[in-house]
């Protein structure tokens, strides 16, 4: 008996061992700056159609063109142009010959393929996405999908793929081709908020009140839009719920004075606005539900448009007339610490960074009598308060919105008296026009 | 006749002009108005200087870029300057091969010795009189110029035998996930800003840190590994490590639940 137990003893200590090994077995890497930090060469092969499906071409042509749009938009690739992709197309692992792809002239560093096929009624895609220069393991994503065959799933599909390509090559930061868009749009003849996929495609209505509804801000959990607009008693804040497709309650909006600019907190719990119901226009503060309301500003002049910070949920940036003209102030959630951001000009429309580290916002630096200055958009370091100023000489521009990557920025842009949507990265470049029929004005940008 | 009149009207017309009329007062009214001329055109320049410039990219205040941002806060690649480097490779080239050992005089063991005569003694087989190696001490503080950084990732190891988990030997993290650490590298290419060293710091110095990836892609138990012997090299360097929030999941082909790393700052 007492044999047994030592020979146990000894069992349970040598697996205590071995799982201890096993616990600190990890790898090292070694590596430091100068490494590369160049865009990502990926190349996005056509689909293989598989099957003899009608609709086959169809939806393939549709996610072809999804797919390799959202990949070259993500603003961290350099595509493959199709044309110099080599002419097989591979449909499986099986049939994927890396060589080709590495070598000139597609000199891709990933390749993006798989396989499409509709099969009644349903749309089944695989996916891959293979490092050229790892001839060993070569494998860094693989995926399924099985969805109802239509343009507008196909069109998901390509989303969510892209989206998982993104996350994996891009750091951990998800990738956007999944969000909307929330704006004001008048193309009915009254000013209702409107929404869109992130590439403008799939614009439709949301409200439809018939009186005039301006600055959406969609909730962080994609629930509710809030908005202001104009009713009986003034300028309300009003809720609309995007679960149950009709406008809900919120008591904190629609005390007396103007009700303007809602702003989510990151955690959607609670929602600053301005109110003139004290007087002079200022910042408050209330719960998501309405509840709990209090005053965080009370200076002579103007506070309006406030902004959280979403990292921390703890600051509020916003714009202050207190000095004259409009200017960027940020201050903590109790109103204390108030910094001011903006040197002179003519400053408006802050909207905070995801991570925390920038504004952008529009600023007319020179404004003033015998100054043509543009209203331009501006990107903001607060740490050291410098800028780097984003649009240049094209219109006049207002109400930037961040995307949830940090990477893109959506605005508004008036030419010729006809304000449009159009989106950037976030240093400036590839500016596209997202919206053209009608007027349509301040974007906001979804949180997922 | 009334050609005459006309004759006789030009006549006065040419006729010299200080017979008509006096010159000093219009020739006065006509400096007048060149000097209020010229004085309109120099004020109009003066006061146009105070308004509206179109100071467009000169470095005063005035101009409308400002791109130098200490930081580089936006999560886009930036543009890396062509490498300046004039060596082709890494590798230095071979030393020199060692003088081959002179020949050892034969020594017949089996002669029988001859007496009276003092034997040659073999000489004992000493160890060549060379320096024991020592490890040159890294002079971090000493400018590296002219050398490249070169990946120190072996990218496409191949691997014998199958590609199955069974096979993963620890230590091939690189090799298997090389994408994984092209991403460390950009994530920390944008979160170290390099306007925070001290610019005393001489270039090439390098820091090299340590820090633990968990699963989730979020850095942890940043420590010097190496100083730079600039602290603020340093301390950039591991706010640099500080400031990301993640640097991605960590491969779920990868069976460990942490990654350690050892990244260099070089400035």
């Amino acid at each position: 008996m007492k044999a047994f137990f030592r020979i146990l003893l000894h069992s349970v200590l040598v697996l205590a061992f071995l799982a201890a090994i096993e616990l600190h077995a990890q790898d090292w890497v070694h590596t430091g700056t100068n490494l590369g930090n160049d865009r990502i060469r990926v190349a996005a092969a056509d689909l293989k159609p598989v099957g003899a499906d009608p609709q086959t071409p169809a939806l393939k042509a549709v996610f072809d063109a999804t797919l390799y749009s959202d990949l070259a938009s993500a603003g961290i690739f350099d595509m493959v142009s199709k044309s110099l992709a080599p002419q097989a197309t591979p449909g499986s692992p099986q049939e994927m010959n890396l060589a080709q792809w590495s070598a000139a002239p597609s000199n891709a560093a990933m390749v993006v393929f798989g396989a499409l096929s509709a099969n009644n009624g349903r749309l089944i895609v695989y996916g891959w996405l293979f490092d050229t220069r790892n001839t060993a393991n070569p494998q860094v994503l693989g995926k399924q999908y099985n969805e109802l065959a239509s343009q507008d799933m196909a069109r998901t599909v390509a989303h969510r793929f892209a989206d998982e390509i993104i996350y994996r090559l891009g750091g951990g930061i998800n990738g956007i081709a999944e969000t909307k868009i929330y704006f004001v749009s008048s193309r009915t003849g009254t000013k209702e908020i409107w929404a869109m996929d992130y590439d403008g495609q799939n614009q439709h209505q949301v409200t439809h009140l018939g009186s005039i509804s301006l600055s959406p801000r969609i909730s962080p959990d994609n629930s509710r839009i809030a908005f202001s607009t104009l009713g009986r008693e003034g300028w309300a804040i009003r809720m609309f719920s995007l679960d149950l497709g009709r406008p809900v309650g919120f008591p904190a909006g629609t005390a007396g004075g103007s009700n303007l600019s809602p702003a989510w907190s990151g955690d959607g719990s609670k929602i600053a606005f301005s109110s003139s119901r004290s007087g002079d226009s200022a910042i408050w503060v209330a719960d998501a539900s309405g509840g709990n309301l209090r005053k965080l500003t009370s200076f002579r002049g103007p506070d309006v448009a406030p902004c959280w910070n979403p990292r921390t949920n703890a600051q509020i940036a916003w714009v202050s007339g207190r000095t004259g003209l409009p200017q960027i102030y940020t201050m903590d959630i109790d109103g204390a610490n108030i910094q001011r951001m903006t040197d002179g000009g003519y400053a408006v429309s802050p909207s905070w960074s995801p991570n925390g580290q920038a504004l952008t916002f529009s600023w007319n630096r020179k404004y003033g009598p015998g100054d043509p200055g543009g209203q331009d958009i501006y990107y903001f370091d607060i740490a050291s308060k410098r800028w780097l100023q984003l649009t240049h000489e094209s219109g006049s521009n207002d109400y930037p919105s961040w995307a949830p990557d940090g990477r893109h920025i959506v605005f508004e842009r008036t030419v010729g008296g006809h304000p449009q949507i159009w989106s950037m990265l976030a240093d400036g470049t590839e500016q596209h026009q997202l919206t053209h029929a009608g007027n349509n004005q301040m974007p906001n940008w979804s949180w997922k | 006749m009334s050609l005459l009149e006309g004759g006789e009207e030009l006549e006065r017309e040419l006729a010299p002009v200080e017979a008509r009329e006096p010159v000093a007062a219009p020739l006065a009214g006509s400096l007048l108005l060149h000097g209020v001329l010229f004085g309109g055109l120099l004020l109009y320049g003066l006061l146009g200087s105070l308004f509206h410039h179109n100071l467009w990219g000169s470095p005063g205040s005035g101009g409308a870029i400002q791109v130098n941002l200490v930081s580089s806060a936006i999560p886009l690649p930036a543009d890396q300057p062509p490498n300046q480097n004039v060596l082709s490779t890494e590798t230095p080239s071979q030393a020199p091969a060692e003088p081959t050992p002179k020949a050892k005089e034969a020594v017949d063991e089996k002669a029988i010795p001859i007496s009276g005569k003092q034997v040659k003694k073999p000489l004992a087989q000493t160890a060549p009189k060379t320096q024991q190696h020592q490890p040159q001490p890294q002079q971090n503080n000493r400018a590296q110029y002219g050398e490249q950084a070169g990946s120190s990732i072996a990218r496409a190891v191949q691997q014998n035998g199958s590609s199955g988990p069974a096979s993963i030997t620890v230590g091939d993290f690189g090799s298997r996930f090389g994408y994984y650490v092209d991403g460390i590298n950009r994530k920390m290419a944008t979160s170290w800003y390099k306007p925070e060293v001290d610019p005393r710091t001489p270039k090439g110095a390098r820091v090299y840190l340590t820090f633990t990836i968990r699963k989730d892609g979020s850095p942890t138990d940043v420590q010097v590994d190496r100083s730079s012997g600039s602290t603020t090299l340093d301390r950039s360097c591991q706010r640099g490590v500080q400031r990301v929030d993640t640097f991605g999941q960590l491969p779920s082909a990868y069976n460990s639940s942490t990654l350690k790393v050892s990244y260099y700052c070089e400035y």
